[in-house]
């Protein structure tokens, strides 16, 4: 897990970054953005998956619905995020693809305490 | 950089909503997390702390709504402006409450210590949104339709 975590926090970083250079160079979020934002939400959903599967396979959970609750808001938020840069052709949708994206690093750590043992 | 076309209508059109579409993500997540925190709490215990969970419930449903009009009526809703006021005083009042009163906090919320638990976010953003309406209704506020340098998404209707 400790891969796929450092990956989560690797790509939302390199999209954050990106999101932000995007937004001061007033540039509306293009294909390589929302690649990003793509990136990210895919590699939420393959973490949310193994863990959800670890879960089945009998690890011990602490707060389950804490859990599923930031795993369930990680697949949403880039959604939205997407949604922004799609809809809104300005530096701020590219903003809002940035704001997700540092909300997805912070969501990550607290997956990290929920989950028991952490990721070692 | 002068918005050309200022929106006489109701809702702005696709692709002119600048700044707003960053408030609206960023109040949206704050609606889902709002919401999805004050039902477990409610749900795992409400006689814990009864007062700071209707405190979040009442957060959670402040957000809700000032998303939904944000998507639906724009900046320019007075009724947006009115929310965010009223968050920013819940914010204030729960902040402080939290730190004089602890004894009715036995659990956290959104607004405890003015939003710590979410660094501060919950206390800067109804600022910002209350400087952004206000510059909004001045007439073309920052972030406007023409700031846009890229065509519209969608061809006007």
């Amino acid at each position: 897990m400790t891969v796929l975590s450092i990956l989560v926090q690797v790509l939302c970083g390199l999209t954050a970054v990106l999101a932000v250079y995007y937004t001061v160079r007033d540039l509306s979020a293009d294909l390589v953005l929302l690649g990003g934002c793509a990136a990210v939400l895919l590699i939420w959903l393959v973490q949310a998956v193994a863990l959800g599967l670890r879960d089945l396979g009998g690890t011990a959970m602490t707060d389950p619905v804490t859990l599923y609750g930031y795993l369930f808001t990680g697949l949403v938020l880039p959604l939205g995020g997407a949604w922004a840069g799609v809809w809104e052709r300005s530096r701020w949708g590219s903003l809002a693809i940035g704001a997700v994206a540092l909300t997805l690093m912070v969501l990550e750590l607290r997956v990290q305490q929920i989950w028991p043992g952490g990721f070692a | 950089m002068s918005a050309t076309t200022p929106t006489s209508s109701t809702a702005p059109s696709r692709g002119a909503r600048g700044f707003e579409a960053v408030l609206v993500i960023i109040y949206g997540l704050f609606a889902l997390s709002a919401t999805a925190r004050s039902l477990v709490q409610i749900l795992r215990g409400f006689d814990e702390a009864p007062v700071a969970y209707s405190l979040s419930l009442v957060a959670a449903l402040t957000y809700i709504a000032v998303t939904v009009l944000l998507v639906r009526r724009g900046r320019r809703s007075s009724a947006v402006f009115a929310l965010v006021m009223v968050e920013l005083a819940g914010v204030l009042a729960v902040g402080t409450l939290s730190i004089t009163v602890p004894s009715l906090f036995p659990d956290a919320t959104v607004w405890s210590t003015y939003g710590i638990g979410y660094g501060f976010v919950p206390l800067v953003l109804p600022v910002v949104a209350l400087g952004y309406l206000l510059l909004s209704r001045r007439g073309s506020g920052p972030g406007d339709a023409g700031d846009s340098p890229g065509p519209p998404a969608a061809p006007a209707p």
